[in-house]
């Protein structure tokens, strides 16, 4: 992120750089190899098209690819590793392009026929988030994505409440406080509490909580975001302590000691030094747990109502109906049509929220990196 | 030059105050256990013990608990017990006091006094404005213990004279949920003890900073225990509920099991199994005496497979091109930004990705080999980042040592850079595949099939190849069609309802559970081996 | 103190001596060591240590230290790298209790107040002993906030919103207390027109002197410097024993170091500790560097080894 100050003069001078460096490349690589690199890249690219446009012909592409990355790897090989594992790295990012692609593509439908006006200018998608009918198939038929967002909201509310103080402290205590025997035995208990699949809780809160809440608060039927909202905090814990507690341990032991050495209690230094200083790094854990929180599917899937509406009054936590993550997961079978694209469409939402927390996140870590570091001079 | 007044290096020996205040603390702790057995209905809160109303007795308890802590305060303040008091709490605990007071305030003027909106709200911050200057106006002593006090006496007169009886109960206007006695009383008793518990940890510290310390300290020990709590909870539930369904039927002896013939291009073996475990080794069928998660299992191990060796080499060759070859700049930072992304992308988004990306390009139906794929996705940036950084861990000298010998640079990562990061890329990977073992919303859009699988609906991916004369040359039907997998097998229970079979569904949560959990412990047991290795 | 210790003592002396090529070692050393080991000042020891102990795990840091420490002078210890000084001085205020593998044997009393026993209260004494670390460490508060934090932290000083709000805080005592502070580490003439700026902004040797001003407003007995000068250029250097000198008057003041210069200038008594952890003399500085009573301190003090 630093590279965005670089002054712009630098472009062309590292075009005409690269270009220099790709002749001299090109004139000491044998050409054998430089052959075989060709080939192979015309076909991986082959095997790519051939794969998206759903052509037999595609494993033709394959094989002529192994046939040139066998011969690069018998005869040149520190070449072809080197040009392997560059392939690889591009489709790492060609992985996140083709997500960002393929459900944008398939959404994009129900975006057209949701489209309103502002100023008469027409927008996209955007009665998806100004009504609130979703009907898919019984008239006025609407997909309105606003109850779900709503749930996903009161859920991660909820989550957010739970897991971050919690997390936060349960940082501290593995950073901080916890002798070191005792460390040794929590840190790994907060990464089994991580490890618990998301179905075994949604198991136990349909099988247990979900009847126990209904039966404990009279409520009428299953399904409360504020049960949904505690397990989805527990399963966002173990995110939000672990990166919060390579925050704290980031702080410098100099500036912690030095408060200690004024005759501060552990406390007083956590509080007023520790926490402070690490303070983007505890932000950064605690959007990460959102994050989670926010894509958390099963066992909202199990434990709601899954009946797109809006609880009365808004605030009712003890009514859970529908959060964006069980829209898909529970109706994935039975959608057509516009409602199919609008399970995408609710995916495009979940995708760009979380995308900008992690973006966001991972910011607010550099900066503390960067701060951090300077003190260190 | 700041004018402080000099204290004793050395303590004395346990005190009065200590002892008294250690022992409220100790109460709090008793009555905590206390509320959290009525809470989770171990303890019947309205029943009598020994004559006496249990409500009437914590109503009693908790009014002693706010006598003692008055006390302190009290005696704190007129010199009695040796204390360090500030001149105030500060705003956080009053803050939080005021925070209280307003909902106690709200509560009693709306549901006791039947006030309207505009009357429970101001009750409401008037209580809170109390609260908040009776916390931070007198000195630390009586700001913390007295707001405390007066709380939990409160609720435990409100307790001891049947105000909180066995019958009642509260149902907020339009929110269709009530509040009874069962969950309010112990709702009250945790919330009181846990008050008492903070203000007594503070008094055993003589207030101050110390006594400021220990409050927090005593606070987040029990976050710290809760949250075991909860996760010894959890496993044990599982373990109680699952395990006799697990272990139905299970005979040892040679060749007590079922038959597996593992047929390979034509060639076929036989093996029969010494051990006959039904609920691992059968189907779902009507005829067995025990119906078993085969299939399930079966699919989730070749599921793993099939995505650790996609994700694996992908991720591993990524790796060593960003810590070896590509240099530090704006390519590296998309590439971390970018995998850090995809590994908080939420799982159900990499399903709708496998539904709309990979099961039309492999017939059109959902299959094994589109969970795979998904899986392998998730799995993708896990794999980059961890091996990424144990790459990066690698210390330079090794690398200047080889290149001093004449050594090439891919020689180098070959010889010297990726076996010494082997053991982080292993733990990395171990742990990831305990995530993507447990998950269940990719391969519900991707591979789900029957949802109660036969053993006869067993993937046979080994027994499957075949060679065809029309491209794609190689075809194996198991591959392209739909099968079962732990935590799809699990949802399928549940979304059969609750009429469905619960025993069942314990049992397959226990061996997903174990199954999951086992990676997770071989991942950090090995994380913890070679780190120690390497600190030695 | 055993024979058995003060031959190991001997043997231990002898070999670097004798790769310096002195002839008569091993009964000098033993003969000071009788006579230092009680050495007793005027007046009464403001720090007495007894047969300390300090191990790193299996590594034996510091090896039977015994030294009195009077009130009101400069006690410089000094060694070449690794000899444990540092180690030592972190015993005073237990600073050592943050390293986990740290195992302390032996007795440290502060105005005849035993450090190490089960409930000392390590806040009373590190109010009492402050500390000046190598590194300058400030916080990455504004330069008032970190001369005040020691006393708002104590209880002395209360600044906070609430306070202010009722109108019985004591920022006019916390903005004397500044300056007092300030004045006395020698660095108010220049930074007292930008006392809310970043402490991080300042130069290394105001940084440090920052660190001293915060120490002192924290009103200590003690001060243990380690190696306050280390990481500075030769002005701030001189600067800082300049501050050294004129806290003798008012503190007691121990100050690790290894430039030698630095402690014949600063300091009142001298201890020397060589490689093993062991204390090998201590006195008076211009004895120990003018007439040292063992051959090793004599090769170590004339630049023959260390």
């Amino acid at each position: 992120m630093s590279d965005l100050r670089r002054p712009p003069h630098d472009g062309r001078r590292s075009v005409q750089r690269r270009v220099a460096a790709t002749r001299e490349f090109v004139d000491e690589t044998p050409s054998t190899a430089l052959a075989a690199g060709l080939v192979g890249g015309l076909a991986l690219i082959g095997v790519l098209v051939g794969f998206l446009v759903q052509s037999p012909l595609t494993v033709l592409a394959l094989g002529a690819f192994l046939a040139a990355f066998a011969y690069g790897w018998l005869r040149h090989q520190a070449l072809t590793a080197r040009a392997m594992t560059f392939a690889m790295t591009a489709s790492t990012i060609l992985v996140l392009g083709l997500i960002t692609v393929f459900i944008f593509a398939e959404a994009w439908p129900v975006f057209e026929y949701a489209s309103g006006t502002v100023f008469g200018v027409q927008v996209p998608g955007l009665e998806l988030f100004t009504t609130t009918n979703w009907s898919p198939v019984s008239e006025p038929i609407g997909y309105s994505l606003a109850p779900m967002i709503h749930g996903t909201v009161m859920v991660t509310v909820v989550a957010t409440a739970v897991a971050g103080p919690l997390g936060v402290a349960a940082a501290l205590f593995i950073g901080e406080i916890a002798p070191p025997t005792v460390r040794e035995l929590v840190k790994p208990g907060v990464e089994i509490l991580a490890g618990i699949p998301s179905i075994v809780y949604g198991f136990i809160g349909f099988t247990i909580l979900s009847p126990w809440a209904s039966e404990a608060f009279d409520l009428v039927g299953q399904g409360t975001y504020l049960f949904v909202g505690l397990v989805v905090g527990l399963m966002a814990l173990p995110t939000v302590v672990s990166v919060a507690e390579d925050a704290i341990n980031s702080v410098p032991e100099s500036m912690k000691s030095g408060s200690l050495a004024l005759g501060t209690t552990d406390w007083q230094t956590m509080t007023a030094i520790t926490l402070p200083a690490a303070s983007s790094g505890v932000s950064a854990a605690v959007l990460l747990g959102v994050g989670r929180a926010i894509g958390e599917t099963m066992a909202a899937t199990v434990m709601l109502r899954n009946s797109p509406a809006l609880p009365e009054p808004l605030y009712n936590a003890f009514y859970g109906y529908e959060t964006l993550t069980s829209l898909i997961a529970a109706r994935y079978g039975d959608a057509h049509g516009l409602q199919f694209n609008a399970l995408f469409a609710a995916g495009v939402v979940l995708f760009v929220t979380v995308l900008a927390l992690s973006v966001g996140s991972q910011i607010i870590e550099a900066r503390m990196e960067r701060e951090l570091g300077g003190n260190q001079g | 030059m700041s004018g402080a007044t000099e204290y004793d290096l050395v303590r004395e020996d346990t005190s009065t105050l200590e002892l008294g205040a250690g022992a409220t603390v100790g109460f709090a702790v008793v009555l905590f256990g206390f509320g959290l057995a009525g809470l989770f209905e171990l303890v019947a809160v309205t029943e009598s013990v020994a004559g006496v109303q249990l409500p009437r007795l914590l109503g009693g308890l908790l009014t002693l608990a706010s006598a003692a802590l008055a006390w302190f305060g009290v005696a704190s303040h007129r010199g009695l017990v040796p204390t360090d008091p500030r001149p105030s709490a500060g705003v956080v605990a009053a803050t939080g006091a005021a925070g209280v007071w307003f909902v106690v305030g709200g509560l009693v003027g709306s549901q006791t006094l039947g006030f309207g909106t505009v009357g429970w709200l101001a009750l409401a911050l008037l209580a809170g404005a109390v609260g908040f200057a009776a916390t931070a106006l007198p000195r630390e002593d009586l700001g913390t213990t007295l707001p405390v006090a007066a709380l939990t006496g409160l609720g435990g007169l409100a307790l001891l004279t049947d105000v909180i009886g066995p019958d009642w109960a509260w149902s907020p206007v339009g929110l269709r949920a009530t509040f009874a006695a069962p969950i309010a009383i112990p709702i009250i008793v945790l919330f009181c003890s846990l008050l008492v518990g903070w203000a007594g940890a503070k008094a055993y510290g003589g207030f101050g900073a110390r006594g400021r310390h220990l409050g927090a300290y005593a606070l987040v020990y029990l976050n710290v225990l809760s949250i075991l709590g909860v996760l010894v909870g959890l496993l044990a539930f599982v373990f109680t509920k699952g395990a006799p369904v697990v272990v139905q039927g299970i005979t040892v002896g040679p060749g007590a099991g079922p038959e597996t013939t593992i047929r390979l291009f034509g060639f076929a073996h036989t093996v029969v199994w010494p051990v006959d475990w039904p609920f691992v080794m059968n189907g779902v069928s009507l005829y067995a005496e025990v119906s078993g998660v085969l299939p399930a299992i079966v699919g989730t191990v070749w599921l793993v497979v099939g995505a650790v060796l996609f994700a694996v080499p992908l991720g591993v060759g990524a790796a060593v091109f960003l810590a070896e070859y590509a240099e530090e700049g704006r390519f590296t930072q998309v590439v971390e930004v970018a995998t850090n992304a995809l590994w908080s992308t939420p799982s159900i988004v990499f399903g709708l990705f496998g539904y709309a990306f990979l099961v039309p390009r492999f017939g059109g139906s959902k299959s094994l080999l589109s969970g795979m794929l998904t899986l392998g996705f998730m799995l993708l940036p896990l794999v980059v980042i961890t091996s990424r950084e144990a790459m990066l861990a690698v210390p330079d000298d090794y690398r200047d040592a080889s290149a001093a010998l004449g050594v090439s640079k891919w020689q180098t990562i070959r010889s010297v850079v990726v076996p010494a990061s082997l053991p982080g890329v292993i733990t990395g990977v171990i742990l990831g595949v305990g995530r993507i073992a447990g998950e269940t919303a990719p391969i519900l859009l991707t591979m789900a099939g029957a949802t109660e699988p036969s053993a006869a609906e067993t993937a046979d991916v080994v027994g499957g190849f075949a060679l065809s004369s029309s491209p794609p040359f190689v075809t194996n039907p198991a591959l392209l069609e739909a099968t079962s997998a732990l935590p799809y097998q699990l949802y399928a229970i549940i979304s059969a309802g609750v009429g469905g079979d619960a025993a069942f569904g314990w049992g397959t949560a226990l061996v997903l559970l174990v199954v999951v959990l086992t990676f997770y412990a071989v991942g950090i047991a090995s994380r913890t081996y070679f780190r120690r290795k390497l600190h030695e | 103190m055993s024979t058995e210790l003060n031959e190991t003592q001997t043997e231990a002396a002898q070999s670097p001596a004798e790769l310096g090529g002195a002839t008569t070692v091993g009964e000098t050393d033993e003969r000071t060591r009788a006579e230092w080991v009680d050495h007793e000042f005027d007046g009464d020891a403001k720090i007495a240590v007894e047969d300390l102990n300090v191990y790193y795990g299996d590594d034996h840091a510091l090896t039977d230290i015994s030294m009195e420490i009077p009130e009101g002078s400069v006690t410089a210890l000094i060694g070449p790298s690794g000899c444990g000084k540092s180690t030592f001085l972190r015993c005073l205020n237990r600073m050592n209790d943050r390293i986990g593998s740290a195992r302390i044997e032996g007795s440290v009393r502060i105005d005849g107040e035993e450090v190490y026993r089960d409930r000392a209260d390590l806040v009373e004494l590190r109010k009492r002993v402050g500390m000046v670390f190598q590194q300058p460490n400030p916080f990455p508060k504004s330069i008032r906030d970190n001369v005040s934090y020691g006393p708002r932290k104590h209880g002395d000083l209360d600044t906070t919103f609430l306070s202010r709000l009722l109108g019985r805080d004591d920022v006019d005592e916390e903005a004397s207390l500044v300056e007092e502070a300030l004045e006395q580490a020698a660095l108010w003439e220049e930074v007292n027109d930008r006392l809310d700026d970043n402490a991080l902004g300042l130069s290394g040797g105001q940084q440090q002197r920052l660190c001293i001003a915060r120490c002192l407003a924290t009103d200590p007995d003690v001060i243990l410097m380690d190696e306050p000068a280390s990481a500075l250029d030769p002005i701030a250097t001189a600067k800082i024993e300049d501050l050294i000198e004129e806290l003798a008057e008012e503190y007691t003041v121990v100050v690790v170091t290894h430039n030698m210069q630095q402690a014949a200038r600063v300091s009142d008594q001298t201890a020397v500790f060589l490689t093993g952890g062991e204390l090998v003399e201590y006195g008076d500085t211009d004895q120990i560097f003018e007439n040292p009573e063992s051959q090793r301190v004599e090769d170590y003090v004339t630049g023959k080894f260390g």
